[in-house]
């Protein structure tokens, strides 16, 4: 069975996550909530096929998650328990809203994008600059493997040299290019109606479903039990 | 016939920029017709182009002069998006001119900015699909796509505004020879429409049968113009003499590069002296192994991207290395320059054997996109960080060779095209590498420009170096490479 989301309801769920993972599980429901809200779209990402990447967030969550609560304890010290606390807590605390704002972005098309802002009244300028950045992510992506490929190439590799220069080798070309696509992309987007006075049609036809429905529901219930929990001590 | 493009008098010039790029240029398009403009890079084309569909002076900053008028509507107080559903251009970088990242969504994009009805662009879509038959790329990633067949989304994506004027900057540069005869009919049936077509063009071969009328541009004027039919016999003496590329593919390599049949006109590989690749497989569907990771060998068969048993390499020869796009050419450079770790192939050079790490300073290739391999502030910076021992004479020495010492203290960025691929090539003979791998060195550059680019590789094997161009440019290869090899589905063989 496959579940396509409604983008709305994705949303929600980044905003739903994001809320969660700023206050802190004090008790076992909030742990148990906040493993269902990291669960949920791992889940997703199975059922849209992206198996390693859904794979791997769960063996980082669950051994993170695992850690945190067989070996550590208040009474842990020295400095490889620091580092693993610190680490496995970073992990546990933020790589739920990471998992969220992975598969949303991998599984929203940008026309469904736009389409979702323009129904909430979202203005045109805020509509667009999002996104290009969503637009800009693979190219980013792209330009950079071939900058660490061209560095592999010259044996400039961290841990040769100076850091700071590794560092700002690989910034320097990878800006002059974005830049570079980013004017072209914008003057090929402008000469195609991009910033059209008249109001932008779309082709996709958004319909909430009965599990938009439900997970719209699931969702507020966990927000409304962590400001409740937090609110009431 | 009614006059849909009236330029008059126009002069412009780019913000900060020391010369004017068109000077007193004037110039009418009829309803219908099919225009080239040629001339070198640097003439102006881009520019009138984007007079043309408004970038200029909607987007670009500059200098304007004269008057553009298209479709009765003065370009300069017409808003760009009104001018959306009546020019539409397809640019030269397949790479940057994509809004979606989806084909589907790319080419529903510029219909829905300009407010058409869903149900209208959906049957535009349709139409578009079956009239350029793309059923096969829909719905895919525009990322995977190769250059020729984000090309073709493109011109889709500008058709599907039915726009009555296309204009074409450049579509070919990035194409191998199927994908740009592909795109010439695309733009003979644009013309068959009865559109009004534009192309600015390198190329000419593709596009002199179709053409009406020819304007050949110099530093911003228009120098010259010809019918398409006075144009297309003009002899191959005239078109050198106008520093163009030929009118006509040379039929040898033509049949080569499209695979037509098994000529063998070059030289076979006869010498003695020569660099072994061993065992080079490779494949890009790794099999699902979770702890360990495969070794690939000869037998993974079908499944191998790459598939070298043994090949020798000429030294200090320029060999070329051609075949269609998504058939293996940069995967073979690669895995030879030891960028694909999990190709574990050998090279055997003057007794030695390089395995592994050890073949990354063996080689080095100068990329497509030479921006991505310049990571310093100067141009001697930039060679000195290849050297293990920084050497400044021996420096000096590699930027005289190459006619690069008076920029030595130039940020690289600012130099123009030809001169950072003069970089990237210096920094590769301060590395010491013998064997030099091209990647499409000459793709989108004019005859003058690739002729400066088949001397500089020559010079390179004066040097000793051993020279692999993957190219799809005829004319480089009849400049200067001696030998080739044919890149297909993974095996490579000399042709």
């Amino acid at each position: 069975m496959t579940v396509r989301l409604d983008p709305r309801t994705k949303l929600y769920m980044i905003f739903v996550v994001s809320a969660v993972v700023m206050m802190s599980a004090t008790n076992s429901l909030l742990w148990a909530l906040r493993i269902v809200v990291t669960i949920l779209p791992i889940a997703f990402l199975i059922m849209e096929k992206y198996y390693a990447s859904a794979l791997r967030f769960l063996i980082l969550y669950v051994t993170a998650l695992g850690i945190t609560f067989t070996c550590l304890s208040e009474k842990s010290t020295g400095f490889f328990m620091a580092f693993l606390l610190g680490y496995c807590s970073i992990i546990v605390q933020f790589l739920p809203a990471m998992i969220t704002a992975w598969y949303v972005l991998r599984t929203t098309k940008i026309d469904e994008f736009i389409c979702v802002m323009q129904k909430m009244h979202m203005p045109d300028g805020i509509t667009i600059s999002l996104a290009v950045v969503m637009r800009f992510f693979p190219t980013i992506k792209e330009e950079y493997t071939s900058i660490r490929d061209a560095m592999k190439m010259r044996e400039i590799m961290l841990g040769t040299g100076n850091v700071i220069k590794m560092v700002e080798y690989r910034i320097i070309p990878l800006m002059f290019s974005c830049v570079n696509i980013g004017d072209e992309l914008s003057a090929a987007a402008i000469t195609r109606g991009l910033g059209e006075k008249v109001k932008r049609t779309s082709v996709v036809e958004l319909k909430m479903k009965v599990y938009d429905y439900l997970l719209v529901i699931l969702f507020s219930v966990v927000l409304i039990v962590y400001v409740v929990f937090r609110n009431v001590k | 016939m009614q006059t849909i493009i009236d330029i008059k008098d126009a002069t412009y010039k780019y913000k900060g920029a020391r010369n004017n790029s068109l000077m007193g240029v004037s110039m009418q398009v009829k309803k219908g017709e099919t225009i080239l403009l040629c001339g070198a890079s640097g003439s102006g084309k881009t520019t009138l182009i984007r007079l043309i569909n408004g970038l200029i002076p909607h987007y670009y900053n500059g200098e304007l002069q004269g008057s553009i008028c298209v479709k009765e509507k003065d370009v300069s107080k017409t808003p760009l998006y009104n001018l959306a559903g009546t020019v539409g251009t397809v640019f030269q970088n397949p790479r940057s001119q994509f809004f979606s990242v989806d084909t589907d969504g790319e080419i529903v994009f510029g219909p829905e900015n300009i407010g058409i009805a869903p149900k209208e662009i959906l049957k535009r879509k349709d139409n578009i699909i079956e009239q350029m038959k793309l059923n096969k790329l829909m719905g895919r990633n525009l990322f995977e796509l190769s250059g020729g067949q984000k090309q073709r989304i493109a011109c889709a994506s500008v058709a599907a505004l039915l726009p009555e004027i296309i204009l074409l900057d450049e579509p070919s540069s990035n194409l191998d020879l199927q994908s740009i005869s592909e795109l010439g009919k695309i733009t003979r049936k644009w013309k068959e429409q009865g559109k009004t077509v534009i192309i600015s063009e390198h190329r000419l071969w593709y596009v002199k049968d179709f053409v009406d009328r020819v304007i050949y541009m110099k530093d911003g004027v228009i120098a010259n113009e010809w019918a398409g039919e006075r144009f297309k016999k003009l002899g191959e003496k005239e078109i050198r003499k106008l520093k163009l590329r030929p009118l006509l593919l040379n039929e040898k390599f033509s049949n080569i590069l499209c695979f037509k049949s098994g000529q063998k006109s070059f030289k076979r590989m006869e010498e003695t002296d020569s660099i072994i690749l061993k065992d080079f497989y490779f494949s890009y569907k790794r099999k699902p192994y979770i702890f360990r990771k495969k070794k690939f060998t000869q037998s993974d068969g079908e499944h191998l991207n790459l598939c070298v048993q043994n090949l020798a390499i000429p030294k200090g020869k320029i060999i070329g290395v051609i075949g269609s796009n998504g058939m293996g050419k940069s995967t073979f450079l690669r895995c030879i320059c030891g960028l694909e770790k999990d190709c574990t192939g050998v090279i055997k050079t003057d007794g030695m054997v390089y395995k592994g790490r050890a073949r990354i300073p063996v080689s080095y290739m100068v990329m497509q996109d030479v921006n991505h391999q310049l990571f310093t502030d100067s141009v001697k910076e930039e060679v000195l960080l290849s050297m293990k021992e920084k050497d400044e004479e021996r420096c000096y020495c590699i930027l005289e060779s190459l006619g690069l010492l008076e920029y030595k203290d130039t940020h690289p960025m600012a130099l123009s095209g030809g001169q950072k691929q003069r970089v990237a090539i210096a920094s590769a003979v301060a590395a010491g590498a013998s064997l030099l791998l091209f990647d499409e060195p000459t793709s989108g550059l004019d005859y003058s420009h690739m002729e400066k680019v088949g001397d500089l590789l020559k010079q390179l094997a004066a040097m000793g170096k051993t020279v692999l161009v993957s190219t799809h440019d005829p004319e480089l290869i009849e400049r200067c490479c001696e030998y080739l090899l044919c890149v297909n589905n993974g095996k490579v063989e000399y042709v």
